[in-house]
């Protein structure tokens, strides 16, 4: 008997149990379905997650800080330190071979002014690697130049809220507004960005709409008009790649200190960031395994125990094939095709149901969800599988009974 | 000689005691035969009709069956001797209960290989049609009569047109009417050339074969002729 003369007789074989194939088939389709939108929702969770990371700023940036210091106990060498200022971002660009970007930042609250509109909105000084290092691209115009800052130039780019508070839909490049008096040309506007956490009451909340409400200038002509010194607010570089952050930490360090000549500074990375992206991701791993692992053996268990019934109920019908010519090989080949045929058509209907229910806790409880084609291949792959194993003890089982004795059995 | 035994012996061991159902059986059955082998029971003539129908191997003794030594066969091969040399009549018929007659008829060929499905079904419609049952055919076996079934039973028993027809009490479980007909079958059977062996402890079944062995305690007692 070839193979698939095999599979043709154990789907027979099957119709011909109809009540048992239903039910271990039900128990494969429950177990294929429940892990299908497990995968999904955890793979959703997983992408969410994920997703936040990405768009709040690439995981390769560093952030240096000033040290707080009480002024009283403050030593000769603290008080000659003038702190974080533009110059050290100039070194740090010079010397430190990781290093890709540098943004220093000043912010200031100015009064502005287009028309007869007049506001207070936040300004940053910075310098054309801001976008970049902070994952911002720009929609219309220009970001801020490198020979903007060489220039002083007297050019904004506008954060995407408060273009639409002064201009609402009119053009905005190319016009001419007003900093404490003093007219910049406006050169582009930010894009968007948004990422939305459902809140209480199903109130949804952009928690990166800060972002959006924010003008910049060029930091040199920040630091021109409206400050004192050159001291920063801030100031973020970033690494040529996440492998490169430590060795950036260590150029930055080795710039600043021989700079200020005392650590009064404080270079930290998103390493609690990635770690905590990678505790996640490792966290859904494991949940996403043991999941998978646990329905497809409850699953497997069926098959074996309800495999094992049915042979004890067979034991005659395996006797009689056995008189009339059939091996142990071609017992084993049956039972083995039909735990088969039962898993992958319940593997198969599982599949069906476990994307009709990813479906419906997608729109109907509104939860992020995700399939891919691994998780299928996973969930229909492991329930083949899981039919074939556990098939192979009951399988070996009726092989080997001893036909006289089948025969015999009541 | 299409049966010759040397000296069969079979024993069991149960642990405490060793049984010996087999204490050597040396006899031979020419081909067209028609045989009785009868004994009470206990008398070993179950276990006899297990070699003879290789269900079972001996303990020691040599048996051949159309010129090969099948007591040296184990496994597949016997699973083949059984399938192409032998058709099992059982006294409980033995038909699969949820398939129609023509799957069950049909099943020998199925381990016999080398035929298509439709050529199979072809074969166990004309075997079927042999034993009265052309009109049968998708019926299942609990929609029959005993004596129905056990035509059927022999119907499977004869297409893979095996050499001998082996039939462990064919009657045991009909009633004396439906009996007559199905021994009118197998006397039938042998009329037209086939070796027929009945298994029976009952004497008026054993009267329809030409030649009766009687085995009592393990060995032949008596062979008688008609």
């Amino acid at each position: 008997m070839n193979l698939l003369e095999s599979v043709g007789a154990g789907a027979r074989d099957m119709a011909s149990h109809k009540g048992r194939a239903v039910i271990t088939i039900i128990g494969i389709v429950l177990g294929t379905a429940s892990v299908v939108a497990v995968l999904s929702l955890m793979r959703g969770g997983e992408k969410q997650t994920e997703d936040f990371f990405d768009e709040m700023g690439g995981l390769r940036e560093l952030r240096i800080t000033n040290t707080h210091s009480h002024t009283l106990f403050q030593t000769a060498a603290e008080r000659a330190s003038e702190r974080l200022t533009y110059r050290d971002a100039q070194a740090i660009r010079r010397a430190c071979p990781s290093v890709l970007t540098v943004d220093p930042e000043i912010t200031r609250y100015l009064t502005v002014s287009y028309g007869d509109k007049t506001f207070r909105m936040k300004v940053l000084g910075t310098n054309r690697d801001y976008p970049h290092a902070d994952n911002m691209p720009v929609a219309e115009g220009r970001f801020i130049s490198d020979k903007d800052c060489e220039n002083y130039a007297n050019v904004i780019m506008m954060g995407p809220t408060y273009k639409e508070d002064l201009f609402g839909d009119e053009e905005a490049i190319g016009k001419t507004i007003t900093l404490e008096g003093i007219p910049f040309e406006v050169v582009g506007i930010m894009t968007k960005k948004e990422f939305y956490f459902e809140g209480s009451g199903g109130s949804e909340r952009n928690v990166l709409e800060w972002f959006n409400r924010s003008h910049y200038i060029p930091i040199t002509t920040m630091i021109r008009r409206f400050t004192v010194n050159d001291r920063l607010d801030g100031l973020e570089i970033s690494a040529v790649s996440v492998e490169a952050v430590p060795a950036l930490i260590e150029e930055a360090n080795r710039v600043l200190l021989r700079r200020h000549g005392v650590e009064d500074f404080n270079v930290e990375s998103k390493s609690e960031q990635i770690q905590q992206r990678n505790d996640q991701e490792a966290f859904f791993n494991i949940i996403f395994w043991a999941v998978a692992f646990v329905s497809l053996f409850v699953g497997g268990v069926v098959i074996a125990n309800i495999m094992l019934a049915s042979i004890t109920e067979r034991i005659r019908e395996i006797g009689v094939r056995k008189a009339i010519g059939a091996s142990g090989r071609d017992v084993f080949v049956q039972f083995v095709v039909e735990a088969l045929v039962v898993t992958a058509s319940g593997g198969a209907f599982g599949l069906l149901l476990g994307l009709g229910l990813v479906t419906i806790t997608d729109r109907v409880l509104n939860m992020p969800t995700e399939v891919t084609p691994a998780i299928l291949v996973i969930a229909f792959g492991c329930s083949v599988a899981v039919g074939v194993i556990f098939g192979l003890f009951p399988a070996i089982r009726a092989a080997r009974l001893d036909p006289v004795e089948a025969l015999r059995y009541q | 000689m299409l049966i010759r035994t040397e000296e069969l012996t079979k024993s069991y061991d149960l642990g405490a005691a060793e049984v010996r159902a087999l204490r050597g059986v040396t006899f031979g059955i020419e081909e067209g035969e028609y045989v009785a082998i009868m004994g009470p029971s206990g008398s070993g003539k179950s276990t006899l009709m297990h070699i003879l129908g290789c269900l079972d191997t001996p303990s020691t003794g040599r048996y051949f069956l159309n010129g090969t030594e099948v007591s040296e066969l184990h496994g597949r091969e016997l699973a083949r001797v059984r399938n192409k040399e032998i058709g099992f009549v059982f006294q409980n018929f033995n038909l699969l209960p949820r398939v129609d007659l023509v799957a069950n008829v049909a099943l020998p060929l199925v381990y016999h290989g080398g035929m298509n499905r439709a050529e199979r079904r072809k074969q166990a419609v004309r075997a079927l049609e042999s034993v009265g049952l052309g009109h049968r055919l998708k019926h299942r076996p609990n929609e029959l009569s005993g004596g129905e079934r056990q035509r059927a039973s022999i119907a499977r028993a004869l297409v893979t047109e095996p050499s001998i027809l082996l039939a462990d009490e064919p009657t045991g479980n009909l009633d004396q009417k439906t009996g007559r007909e199905i021994m009118g079958i197998l006397d039938e059977l042998s009329k037209a050339g086939k070796t027929v062996i009945l298994v029976t402890h009952d004497s008026n079944v054993a009267a329809h074969a030409r030649r009766t062995v009687e085995i009592e305690d393990g060995t032949i007692a008596r062979e008688g002729r008609a």
